[in-house]
């Protein structure tokens, strides 16, 4: 092939990806800054997998909400609201540098707040309004993407929360906390996709890295972006909500 | 989120049973990626954005504009699809190089087929879920899971979820209008400062209504135990159930011939 048929097509190559990253950061919501994966964007096969690697968590978190339900039948609307609120937190705009604004996952807060069974059974919730209300991710494609944001990414978190209470300043750990749990939803998105689509040439690994090379350029500043965030967000609520705090179980009273 | 919500309250087959809708976007979802096949999956947007103008009367480019923000959506994934990243040059003689430092970028014309399908199946599925999004308000649908007997507990959640988040969104564009109004969006860090503020705001606001909630239910003499809601009566549409099954048969059809 002469150096300009290979040119040529090259450009023809690059150009949807230019376009692509180019309306992404015009249109913050038509932007992936989130890591949904499309409705039927996952092979029949892969879908069915990731709906049943979903409900035995499912299952947990339906059976924790139930016994906290009957435990306390007056947290039915705080638990209603809790859902509202980590839908609406993806709605808030957060600054980046390149002048544009991204939009937080509110995983790791949603985690910190609510525990990861309920945030695994609230953001799935989530999940199903946002393919119907803003058409962001998709029903067939729901158990993948709860698997990366409902439920993967809040216990890799809360695992890194649990362990690091009481053993580093609670900002580190906010910090630590939410920057952990978008780089696990990210890497289990990158896995779920390589999985789907592994490389013809060089393979799951090839495809892993190619995945996670063009997410990389807008998660990891998110990442770091919603860690510092959830930060702000805590320390503001340990100030000014001392009340609801403790009825979360966050503060001592 | 308003625009598709708006069309979902006002278009003319709101009020066929949601059953009906729900039964075809699945139906139609389930063989798109069944067939996998470019052809099926054409002709399923077609039908679907032709069943929403038609039969739901919702204008021509509303159907357009959501499917081309998902088009956006998928861009970036797709192109991984179609591009191959190796160490080693590929020996597929099809195979188009371009080497980047000690990397080979190559595609081959099976590979950019590949993608194409692809972007279709997602569009023909996408096209499914946006017809049943901007025709059935999420209430309706909720309204579904609790007829085919979806846990009670999930049904509330849902319901008091979908309600809040209007009324969160809300308190969430007019504080951020209050803060951008006093330049508490000019600089990074400042903007940084302000979301936090936005965010603890909002999560104050979403625990307090809660409580306040609480307070008027119980000052009603709930005692626990399930929400109540009025029921909405719908009606089956034989034109529209006529349509699926043309519809359907269709996609099929193509499949079967092709």
């Amino acid at each position: 092939m002469t150096f300009h048929k290979r040119l040529r097509w090259s450009m023809l190559l690059v150009l949807p990806l230019l376009l692509g990253v180019r309306i992404a950061w015009a249109y913050p919501a038509a932007a992936p800054s989130s890591m949904h994966i499309m409705e039927g964007f996952l092979p029949l096969g892969w879908a069915v997998f990731w709906w049943l690697v979903a409900l035995p968590f499912w299952i947990i978190g339906f059976i924790k909400v139930k016994k906290l339900l009957t435990e306390k039948p007056e947290q039915r609307l705080l638990l209603g609201l809790a859902g509202g609120f980590i839908f609406v937190l993806s709605a808030l705009k957060i600054p980046s540098v390149t002048g544009s604004s991204s939009h937080p996952t509110g995983t790791g807060l949603g985690t910190i707040l609510f525990g990861p069974f309920v945030v695994g059974i609230l953001g799935t919730i989530a999940l199903i309004f946002q393919a119907l209300l803003v058409a962001h991710g998709g029903i067939s494609t729901l158990g993948a993407n709860a698997m990366s944001m409902a439920i993967g990414g809040p216990l890799i978190a809360y695992g890194v929360w649990r362990l690091l209470r009481g053993k580093a300043p609670s900002y580190v750990n906010v910090f630590v906390t939410a920057f952990v749990a978008d780089l696990a939803t990210y890497v289990i998105t990158t896995s779920q996709l390589a999985l789907a689509f592994p490389d013809p040439v060089s393979g799951f690994m090839g495809s892993w890295l190619t995945f996670a090379g063009i997410f990389a350029v807008t998660q990891i500043p998110l990442a770091v972006a919603e860690g510092i965030l959830t930060v702000l967000i805590f320390n503001a609520l340990q100030t000014s909500a001392t009340a609801e705090m403790q009825a979360l179980g966050l503060q001592e009273a | 989120m308003h625009i598709i919500d708006c069309y979902a309250y006002s278009n003319k087959i709101r009020a066929v049973d949601p059953a009906q809708k729900a039964g075809l976007a699945v139906i139609v979802l389930g063989l798109c990626l069944a067939f996998n096949h470019p052809v099926v999956s054409l002709l399923a947007v077609a039908w679907m954005w032709g069943l929403a103008v038609w039969q739901a009367g919702l204008p021509v480019l509303v159907f357009g504009r959501v499917l081309l923000a998902e088009l956006f959506f998928l861009a970036l994934a797709t192109v991984a699809v179609a591009l191959s990243v190796s160490l080693n040059a590929p020996a597929n003689p099809d195979a188009w190089l371009l080497p980047v430092g000690p990397l080979w970028i190559s595609s081959t014309p099976d590979d950019i087929f590949k993608a194409a399908n692809l972007v279709l199946r997602a569009l023909g599925a996408a096209s499914a879920m946006n017809f049943l999004a901007l025709t059935t308000p999420l209430v309706d649908l909720v309204d579904l899971l609790r007829r085919l007997r979806f846990s009670p507990i999930l049904i509330d959640l849902m319901t008091v979820m979908y309600r809040f988040i209007f009324v969160l969104m809300e308190s969430l564009n007019r504080m951020y209008v209050a803060q951008d109004s006093r330049l508490g969006y000019s600089s990074y860090w400042r903007g940084m400062s302000s979301a936090g503020l936005l965010g603890s705001r909002l999560f104050i606001e979403a625990f307090q209504r809660s409580q306040r909630l609480q307070t008027a239910l119980d000052a009603r003499g709930y005692e626990g135990g399930h929400l109540q809601v009025l029921p909405t009566t719908y009606y089956r549409s034989d034109k529209l159930l006529a349509m699926s099954a043309a519809a359907i048969l269709s996609l099929a059809a193509a499949w079967l011939v092709l």
